[in-house]
């Protein structure tokens, strides 16, 4: 009998984790072996293809440019070096500030509940029914260039409804049960039954909404950089992808230039999915297969 | 000709640890008009019967071996669409909980209206309206119950209605599976006097599954007796009743607590006598405590003081929503009276400081009713016992909490080696239960409020959770409150008895006089309600159960608490 089967074994978690740190070990490795200062404007010959590939003027990829280079002469694998990273970094930092937020207001609204509850669940309310991205897009575009750091935190400011009502809505449930009832018996102080005995529970909960809080981050962060918003320095995906837009890249067949981001982020929101899927089974055995 | 065969039947569900066999060559028929019962504990393989004679078996669960015939059709390999019509039109099943069963967004006659056309096809309106009319008086349910919502009715009346939707086709066969498990006594005898009606009405063939062998005694002509998915007796439920050849029938009967006769608790060690508190104070007081939920008086005012000289057990006996749990929440200091002050060695618990609080919380302890609820998932049930062990300031080392932990497993009966340093869902509900107890044993406290510790628990677990909780009180000097809806337990452990109905003391006194002679009109028609195991005693006396519920209703609720004597160290009095 294999009594230390652990429902954290699970494949499509670990398919899931090992695409996103194939990313970020693609951002490691290659500022270890790549020459980043190939990402300036004008360090390669203009619109090269990828290795094996031909442009319309028909010259050839080369291996000193192996995936290409954009019209501006700089090298596609620098880009994507320097721009998976920050990508990534965006949507787990924002997400991270916004499940903190989440965690404390739902934990305030559930426990002590009267009219903080209200207060917080009201705000919550009315702030899942704004999009996002209007908001985002007058603010950045008022702002001008922002930091990474500074565009996560706005995004941070939009994703920590949803966590506040998943845990308040656990809270809420959970302080009637018999063994927060026990604790209380057992003269546990309030703090105790909110972090030893509640919180615990809620850990597969907030690892799912946590990662589906990433997509969303990097979903948004994305967004505003293919409108041109966001960072105006730093590579990012997004905003390889808004330049290649600009330049007419779809027209002059340059696929690489707006292909290989686009791979890229695909790859990272197939990363993101399949460990939510692997936590949603981890959380709920009934969705678990038999071997 | 029989109306179900069920020949070998095998149901195995296949998992992650290997298969389950939940059934194992299970055969048995039932007759037109007969009633069979299927009695066993939980786990013992009755529901699954149950689903396979519906082919409603959930996955993984599948049948590997045997044969099931309906009359002459052969359920297991009849086509989906054929056995579709087949359920409710010839079998029906009224589902554990039926009542929680009822879509909550449909008038109830709708729900039923939908079963006759899904069957029927276009019926009439009036034709119809006729059949839900007739429906609703077989049940004895008013005609206008039918357009009210599922909330808008009582828990037995809900009850009736999913009876009401098992018999509309009139089949062949109705299985019952715990039709009344949330049901209070007096609720329970007219839900199953109804059942009984209308299977004799229709001639249908009942199978009643339960665990209860009182109301199988007054409810089946048949038994059959499971355990662990086989069969381990089946006869006439006269002859299994009086004459059990299996050990696990025997213990099974004998495990129902009665009302008179012999205690279930047996000869208990002599009691020593442990004197832990202070002469001079009350352990605890209730000053005329009242409560009210939202203009509703759930707890009349009453006072009490029991004092701790001697240990004592006091039983809170009534109905569900009788205010007994409201009275337990209130003594915890869980839920503050409205009016009125509760007392703990002379102090109000609502103005203590932290540190007599922490005392309050060190002496006042308590088992709740469901012991599967009571442990953290994702802790080991070490941590439930020895964390208030440390908390309050006992603990001296690891090693003396261990040695703690292990003495109070053995004294609950239970092998510490096996049960500690496991995981909650790794134990039963009994297991754990007892693990409650031996959680006081460790605090302990000098007041234990037990509130309902054995509804949850299989039927041969509840005498020795019981005798546990009773020897709290006499090796241990450990007063309790048990709050209970069995009245035949209470009258086995109890010193002292109180009888609340909606919020009201009615009676008190000591069990043998309260329960062992009834005086008010509620305890009597609360103790003529509880089925006997055994078939010669008529269930009810000779009122049904509908004229029981009205007479009820119609009582004097002004009338004063009826007093039958008084035990030392305990006094009562109820404020008007």
């Amino acid at each position: 009998m294999r009594r230390f089967e652990s429902p954290w074994m699970n494949p499509k978690l670990f398919c899931g984790a090992g695409l996103l740190l194939a990313i970020v070990a693609l951002g490691i490795i290659g500022r270890l072996f790549w020459n980043l200062d190939l990402a300036y404007t004008g360090a390669a010959p203009l619109k090269l293809p990828p290795v094996g590939f031909e442009n319309l003027r028909g010259q050839e990829g080369a291996w000193t440019y192996p995936i290409g280079t954009d019209g501006s002469g700089r090298d596609l694998l620098a880009l994507i070096v320097i721009g998976a990273p920050n990508s990534l970094f965006v949507g787990l930092l924002a997400s991270l500030i916004g499940m903190s937020l989440g965690i404390f207001l739902g934990f305030s609204a559930g426990f002590i509940g009267g009219r903080t509850d209200d207060i917080i669940r009201v705000l919550s309310d009315v702030m899942i029914t704004i999009p996002p991205l209007l908001i985002l897009v007058v603010v950045q575009s008022a702002w001008g260039d922002v930091s990474l750091t500074m565009m996560a935190l706005l995004i941070a400011g939009f994703v920590w409804q949803s966590p506040t009502r998943l845990i308040r809505a656990q809270v809420l449930s959970m302080k009637q049960s018999g063994y927060v009832q026990m604790a209380r018996l057992s003269g546990a102080s309030t703090m105790h039954i909110m972090f030893r005995e509640m919180l615990p529970n809620l850990v597969p909960y907030l690892f799912g909404s946590f990662i589906a809080n990433v997509t969303t981050s990097i979903v948004t962060a994305v967004g505003l950089e293919v409108l041109g918003l966001g960072p105006q320095r730093i590579p990012t995906l997004g905003r390889t992808i808004y330049e290649a837009i600009n330049a007419g890249a779809l027209i002059q067949n340059l696929w690489w230039w707006w292909g290989i981001p686009t791979l890229l982020l695909g790859l990272m929101f197939i990363g993101l999915l399949l460990i939510n899927l692997g936590l949603d089974e981890v959380s709920n055995p009934r969705l678990r297969k038999l071997q | 000709m029989n109306v179900l065969d069920v020949t070998d039947l095998s149901i195995d569900f296949p998992t992650a640890r290997g298969v389950v066999h939940a059934l194992a060559d299970l055969s048995f028929s039932v007759a037109r008009g007969r009633r069979l019962g299927i009695i066993g504990e939980s786990g013992s393989g009755k529901t699954t019967t149950a689903l396979a004679v519906m082919r409603m078996l959930a996955s993984p669960g599948f049948v590997s071996g045997g044969s099931i015939r309906l009359g002459d059709q052969d359920v297991l390999t009849l086509p989906e669409d054929r056995m579709r019509r087949t359920r409710l039109r010839r079998v029906s099943y009224i589902p554990q909980g039926a009542m929680n069963s009822l879509n909550p967004v449909m008038r109830v006659e709708d729900q039923l209206k939908d079963a006759i056309v899904a069957h029927e096809g276009r019926t009439e309106r009036d034709a119809l309206r006729t059949r839900l009319a007739d429906a609703f008086a077989g049940v004895g349910l008013p005609e206008h119950a039918g357009s009210l919502y599922p909330h808008e009715l009582s828990g037995g009346m809900k009850q009736r209605v999913c009876i009401a939707l098992g018999v509309i086709l009139n089949p062949d066969l109705v299985i019952a599976d715990e039709p009344t498990s949330a049901l209070d006594v007096v609720t329970q005898r007219q839900v199953m006097q109804t059942l009984k009606d209308v299977q004799e009405r229709i001639g249908a063939a009942l199978i009643l599954i339960g665990h209860d062998m009182g109301l199988m005694a007054q409810t089946v002509d048949e038994l059959v007796v499971l355990k662990d998915g086989v069969l381990v007796e089946h006869g006439d439920t006269r002859r299994v009743i009086e004459k059990p050849h299996h050990p696990y029938t025997r213990e099974l009967v004998a495990s129902v607590p009665l009302v008179g006769g012999e205690s279930f608790l047996g000869t208990s060690a002599a009691a020593q006598e442990i004197t832990r508190s202070r002469k001079d104070l009350a352990l605890l007081e209730f000053e005329n405590v009242q409560k009210d939920y939202a203009g509703i008086t759930a707890l009349h005012p009453m006072s009490f003081s029991l004092s701790g000289d001697e240990p004592r057990i006091i039983s809170i006996v009534g109905q569900s929503g009788s205010g007994k749990s409201t009275m337990g929440s209130i003594m915890l200091g869980f839920n503050p009276p409205s009016t009125g002050r509760v007392l703990f060695e002379g102090r109000d618990i609502a103005r203590m400081s932290p540190q007599q609080s922490r005392v309050f919380r060190k002496n006042v302890q308590a088992v709740f009713q469901d012991p599967y609820a009571c442990f953290n998932p994702f802790y080991r049930v070490d941590h439930a016992l020895g964390f208030p062990f440390r908390r309050f300031g006992y603990a001296t080392s690891d090693a003396q909490v261990q040695d703690r932990m292990y003495e109070a497993c053995q004294a609950v009966g239970l092998d510490p080696d096996l049960i500690l340093r496991r995981y909650p869902h790794e134990l039963s509900g009994g297991q754990r239960q007892r693990l409650i107890v031996a959680r006081a044993l460790m605090l302990n406290p000098k007041l234990l409020i037990a509130d309902e510790p054995v509804s949850m628990v299989d039927a041969s677990l509840r005498a020795t959770i019981l005798k546990n909780i009773y020897d709290l009180k006499d090796s241990h000097g450990i007063s309790i409150f048990y709050i209970t809806h069995d009245l035949a337990t209470a009258y086995h452990v109890s010193d002292y008895v109180m009888v609340l109905y909606k919020g009201q003391v009615v009676e008190a006194g000591p069990p043998k006089e309260v329960i062992g002679d009834p005086q008010h009109p509620y305890t009597q028609l609360l103790i003529a309600s509880i089925p006997w195991p055994d078939p010669d005693r008529e269930w009810g006396g000779t009122t049904t159960a509908a004229e029981d519920i009205a007479a009820l209703d119609a009582m004097d609720h002004d009338a004063p608490t009826v007093f039958r004597g008084d035990v030392p160290g305990f006094t009562l009095d109820v404020g008007k």
